[in-house]
């Protein structure tokens, strides 16, 4: 075993830079991964954080006063309950802050609807009272300016409010007809973020909220919460005391819904990362048996089991697939603060949650699974070549002419393209790989930019009068923009990093074949030329492929509104012409290694 | 006559560890039109490297190097694969056939390098791989093809633009007597065409069948023998394959 793992450990040190593509793309792979699962994490941990400070509820309800009456047409256009209306709730809620494990309550406090101009913008909002003195329970967090002071023409705006519809402390907002005064903005785990929640919310003063009464804000309820003194009763609590309650585990849970979209999202592509990187891991894997085949056929000669052969080589993999695993963890746990950071739900900067030992075997399970697939199959099929076939080993040749190439040369094609189409088919199962990577990065590109075109002309559209709606849909936009580009850009990225493994396996592959062309009277640019024209001609057919995927792919996952894909051709040819400049630069560094490597060397190594 | 190989002070010096290592050293040479010349010696003595300097395909650290009169020993990379296409033939001990062309594309490969067309191209390879006797293997790729007819179509390509030059490098090390004997043949005849043969071999035999041997040890020619046209030659050749010339 030691000897093993000394083997291992060379090989790793002899090939610095294959061990550094392999940890690249692994890492890709686990950060993705790591990110998804810390996503959630870290929006938790943000609204644990405003829960710890506000001293939040664990039951908390808001109670319309007229729960028998029929909804109204707007929230708005309600009558005013009675008195006997609203006595009977405050009633209800008194008793039930009174009721046995509650150690401490914030209300029952009025709630009045009103529609106001905030910035501009004309909205529906609910008024919500509350007295100077800070409350024992979910006092809202003051973010800037101050707390309400009981003067009649003075409010709090909630936080995201505000910060939408860009209104400070200072600012005049009208409610209700009533110019008053933003006094402060501030924030509380009872009351979600606009504009994903709505209507906005607005802290009044009794005072103010009598004022804005007389000016023709409407009672519609009253709100309370609650402290229990086991926290984790709450759902019990909630069950025992009727419907409309709600605990603080379910606020929690759907705080931030988008984000859990978000984190499902990313794993989704952390998977897809993870079944590509088996591509670029089987290359190396394959490369490096087919250049190890000697050290293999020597292993065998001395009496190594074709077991231990593989062994070998797993070792070498999996110490990769290690470090890979520690990178993802790691950058994952550490970007999610970022990721999180533009999420309209979050209350406050979030920050990086802790490591946790599952987030961590998963990260290490998909790099370790990885491997083995990569791993198992090539080594194999290496190490059972018999030891003499081994020993003298080179590339295998082809059995069949390639018919790629032959049309190439009936369509009088110079002849380094013709050469170069005919390596096209030498590897299969590399073209392939390669072109499925690359063919669904510019799928996502092609996907992002008819998402970003189709939300341009839907927020454009009249549908949107209503700020709010907007800014909504254009949050709801951004963060799927988001979400596709970064899938584009991960996909991009290891499409290129595969690229550049296929390119520089390809490279010493057809370094002998490319030897010989030059003892015959090809010049360097001539083989040159060939090699890139194999290369360039995976990168055609992954255009050819990845553009109508990604139209399909939008056309099929896109609703009404944002369908047909309505990108100009001249975004097709960009994207295209792009993928092939890309892939032209990734394959330029070993091409140009071929063209410098000696003709005689290549040609003794036989 | 006229030297279509002409070495002065020809010299390829490797770096080592301690002193350099001189592969080729200080080699003074002249092969005429239509000679067959066989340079013999110890494993790494430098008999390959001689072949692929005068071939371009090393570059000389010290030396003139002149072929059909020209100096050559600057030229550039490009200019030298140009040269090369049309006045050099390479024929190597592992064939170096390419994997993915049939013997007939394989042969056709330098003419249409030079620039002839298609249709001349293959012509001219079927009547080569006839002449070399495996036109009925020209559409198999070199994987199915046997030693014999891989150097066979070997031959044929590096003859197909006739160079002035053809080295050989041990062509015959993987062939069996049969083989190596239809492959003298068709060096024997290239004095007629006014070729020049360079043949590295360990067989002395195959040595014997050219005009001249050199034998090189350390880098140097040691020894130069004209080889007589007599009975020695023939002698040596009928014992091949039971050819007789």
């Amino acid at each position: 075993m030691a000897l093993l793992a000394r083997l291992a450990w060379r090989n790793l040190r002899a090939r610095p830079g294959q061990a550094l593509l392999l940890l690249l793309a692994l890492s890709l792979a686990t950060t993705t991964v790591t990110l998804a699962l810390a996503v959630n994490e870290t929006g938790n941990d943000s609204w644990d954080r405003l829960h710890s400070r506000t001293n939040g509820f664990h039951v908390r309800t808001a109670r319309s006063y007229r729960l028998d009456a029929p909804p109204p047409a707007t929230l708005t256009g309600s009558p005013a309950p009675t008195a006997a209306e609203v006595a009977r709730t405050h009633e209800t809620l008194t008793d039930m802050a009174g009721a046995a494990g509650v150690v401490a309550h914030s209300g029952p406090w009025p709630m009045l609807a009103t529609t106001g101009t905030v910035g501009g913008s004309r909205l529906e909002l609910f008024l919500l009272v509350r007295p100077t003195a800070p409350e024992p329970v979910g006092q809202p967090l003051v973010t800037s300016g101050g707390w309400l002071a009981g003067i009649d023409d003075e409010v709090v705006l909630e936080d995201g409010l505000a910060s939408v519809l860009h209104v400070t402390p200072g600012s005049t907002v009208t409610l209700a007809g009533q110019p008053v005064r933003v006094r402060g903005t501030a924030m509380t785990v009872s009351v979600g973020r606009y504009p994903l929640y709505q209507p906005p919310r607005v802290w009044v003063s009794p005072p103010a909220a009598a004022r804005l009464r007389a000016a023709g804000a409407v009672d519609i309820g009253a709100t309370l919460e609650l402290r229990l003194a086991d926290p984790d009763a709450a759902p019990g609590f909630a069950a025992a005391h009727g419907p409309g309650l709600e605990t603080w585990q379910e606020t929690r849970a759907g705080s931030h819904s988008e984000l859990t979209v978000f984190a499902a999202t990313l794993l989704v592509i952390g998977t897809l990362l993870a079944f590509l990187t088996i591509a670029t891991a089987a290359v190396l894997v394959a490369g490096r048996m087919a250049a190890r085949s000697r050290q293999v056929g020597a292993l065998k000669a001395v009496g190594l089991t074709p077991g231990q052969a593989t062994g070998v080589l797993l070792m070498e993999y999996l110490a990769v697939a290690m470090v890979a695993s520690i990178v993802g963890i790691v950058a994952g746990t550490l970007f999610s603060p970022r990721v999180v950071r533009s999420a309209a739900s979050m209350y406050g900067a979030p920050q990086a949650p802790p490591i946790t030992w599952s987030r961590s075997a998963v990260a290490i399970g998909v790099a370790a699974t990885v491997v083995v697939l990569a791993t198992v199959g090539p080594a194999l099929r290496g190490v059972r070549q018999s030891t003499v076939r081994a020993l003298a080993a080179n590339v295998r040749p082809p059995r069949r002419a390639s018919r790629l190439g032959r049309l190439a040369g009936r369509l009088g094609l110079p002849l380094p393209a013709v050469l170069g189409l005919r390596g096209v088919t030498r590897r299969p199962g590399r073209t392939a790989a390669n072109v499925t990577g690359l063919a669904l990065g510019i799928a996502m590109v092609i996907v992002g930019l008819a998402l970003y075109r189709g939300a341009r002309r839907f927020l454009a559209s009249p549908l949107f009068a209503e700020a709010g709606d907007r800014a909504v849909n254009r949050l709801l936009f951004d963060q799927l923009l988001t979400i596709v580009f970064a899938a584009a850009a991960l996909l991009v990225a290891l499409a290129v990093i595969n690229a550049f493994v296929v390119a520089v396996f390809a490279a010493r592959d057809s370094a002998r074949h490319h030897a010989i062309l030059r003892t015959l009277g090809a010049t360097p640019r001539q083989t040159v030329t060939s090699f890139v024209v194999t290369q360039l001609a995976a990168c055609l057919i992954a255009c050819a492929t990845g553009i109508p995927l990604g139209v399909l792919l939008f056309a099929t996952a896109a609703g009404d509104d944002l369908n047909p894909v309505d990108l100009p051709l001249w975004t097709y040819a960009v994207v295209a012409v792009g993928a092939l400049a890309t892939y032209l630069v990734t394959v330029i560094g070993p091409a140009r290694i071929l063209a410098r490597s000696p003709v005689t060397t290549q040609l003794t190594y036989e | 006559m006229t030297a279509v190989v002409e070495a002065i002070g020809l010299s390829r010096h490797y770096p080592g560890d301690t002193t350099p290592v001189r592969a080729v050293d200080a080699v003074d040479l002249a092969v005429e039109a239509g000679e067959a010349v066989s340079v013999m010696g110890p494993s790494g003595c430098g008999k390959s490297t001689l072949l692929h300097l005068l071939g371009g395909l090393e570059r000389p650290t010290a030396g003139e190097l002149r072929l059909g009169g020209q100096r050559v020993d600057r030229l550039s990379e490009a200019a030298w694969a140009r040269l090369r296409r049309r006045s050099v033939g390479f024929v190597f001990q592992a064939f170096h056939l390419v994997d993915e062309l049939t013997a007939l594309e394989n042969v056709e490969l330098p003419a249409l390098l030079v620039g002839v067309s298609r249709r001349a191209a293959k012509r001219a390879a079927l009547a080569l791989l006839d002449r070399l006797g495996v036109a009925d293997r020209a559409h198999h790729l070199p994987d199915r093809l046997s030693g014999g007819e891989r150097q066979r179509v070997a031959l044929a390509r590096a003859l197909i633009n006739e160079p002035l030059l053809v080295l050989a490098d041990e062509p015959t090390g993987n062939l069996d007597s049969h083989a190596t004997g239809e492959i003298l043949k068709v060096f024997a005849g290239l004095p007629d065409t006014g070729q020049t043969l360079l043949l590295v071999t360990h067989d002395p035999r195959v040595a014997a069948t050219a005009h001249r041997l050199l034998g090189m040890r350390d880098g140097s020619i040691v020894d130069d023998t004209r080889l007589d046209d007599g009975l020695s030659r023939h002698a040596v050749l009928s014992q091949l394959a039971g050819w007789d010339p």
